[in-house]
């Protein structure tokens, strides 16, 4: 298969799986989540059940903890676009996945081994 | 497995920080030695696709879910633990910083557990696996299992450091969880590394011997 064929190809698959993610993606928490929920009592370790009010305590109560109260709004926080529902999560990631088509690229391209 | 802010000291995550900084600086080495010009467009292309896989949480049992990590695949296509780190370090300073997944403070340890373990354990595991049972696919997939698996056991140990979470419960819970989760990780990256050797053998640096 060409270069050019194969990084095409490359980038389709990409972006099939951006637009698709948010249709697919679970919701639940991610293993370290579900980790730390369950053991501050907010869910089963092998139950599906969330306490909502009990995971927020948890999350206040950690920042007493290690005291690291940094907080910062990202841009598009959560892969989402505020104001658009499931259009503008699919834009967010569509973004991302071409952000970091451009961005790894010049940055490949300035720290690869010169060939000459 | 991206850790928030509140989950570390900012000391603690300062001493993460330093020894990413020192991992990214050798990855760089190595893209100077080793990353050839010819190699750039796939270095991108595997970076846009291991953004975008790692947005489709996948469900497994318990309430929970979890997604591909990418450093193992990217080691491998790429022959060497420091692609992944190059990969990793750059998809998550775009989640952090744009889509605010995984904390600034601590996006050293999120390098450290995702880039630096992730690559260390997906290559090594990959080469040492693949010289002792023979199967490339085989190997592809139980060095992204582990590869998963040793980065939430690190971050365990992290988080009990910080004071977050017991170490013994952290350890079991992560561990079960990340046991699931990584049957994801070396699924994908046995079946993405197939596609490639399938489409381009000659990209691999070590060949597999599928031919085009």
């Amino acid at each position: 298969m060409e270069t050019k064929q194969f990084i095409i190809i490359g980038i389709a698959i990409a972006l099939v799986i951006a637009v698709a993610a948010p249709f697919l993606a679970s919701g639940d928490p991610d293993g370290l989540e579900s980790a730390f929920f369950s053991i501050y009592g907010a869910k089963p370790f092998m139950g599906s059940e969330l306490d909502d009010d009990a995971a927020g305590a948890a999350e206040e109560e950690v920042i007493a903890v290690t005291g690291n109260d940094f907080s910062y709004e990202a841009l598009m926080p959560d892969y989402s676009i505020s104001g658009m529902d499931k259009a503008g999560e699919v834009l967010a990631i569509v973004i991302g996945t071409l952000l970091m088509l451009v961005l790894v690229f010049a940055i490949a391209k300035v720290s690869a081994r010169p060939d000459n | 497995m991206h850790i928030p802010d509140a989950f570390i000291p900012i000391g603690q995550a300062l001493v993460y920080w330093v020894i990413a900084l020192i991992f990214i600086a050798l990855a760089l080495r190595w893209a100077r030695r080793s990353m050839g010009e010819e190699k750039i467009p796939l270095v991108a292309v595997l970076a846009a696709g291991i953004f975008a896989i790692q947005a489709l949480n996948i469900p497994i049992p318990w309430g929970t879910s979890g997604h591909m990590v990418g450093a193992a695949l990217a080691a491998i296509v790429l022959g060497s633990p420091f692609a992944g780190i190059f990969v990793l370090t750059l998809v998550l300073l775009v989640q952090g910083i744009i889509f605010g997944d995984g904390g600034i403070t601590v996006m050293g340890a999120n390098i450290v557990n995702m880039g630096v373990v992730g690559g260390f354990v997906g290559y090594y595991g990959y080469t040492g696996i693949k010289s002792v049972v023979g199967n490339t696919y085989a190997a592809a997939f139980i060095a992204g299992w582990a590869s998963l698996f040793v980065s939430a056991i690190i971050c365990a140990v992290e988080l009990a450091i910080a004071g977050t979470v017991p170490l013994i419960p952290a350890l079991t819970l992560f561990g079960t969880y990340h046991a699931i989760i990584g049957l994801i990780e070396g699924g994908i990256t046995a079946v993405a590394l197939y596609l490639i050797a399938s489409a381009r053998p000659d990209i691999l640096e070590h060949p597999t011997g599928v031919s085009a």
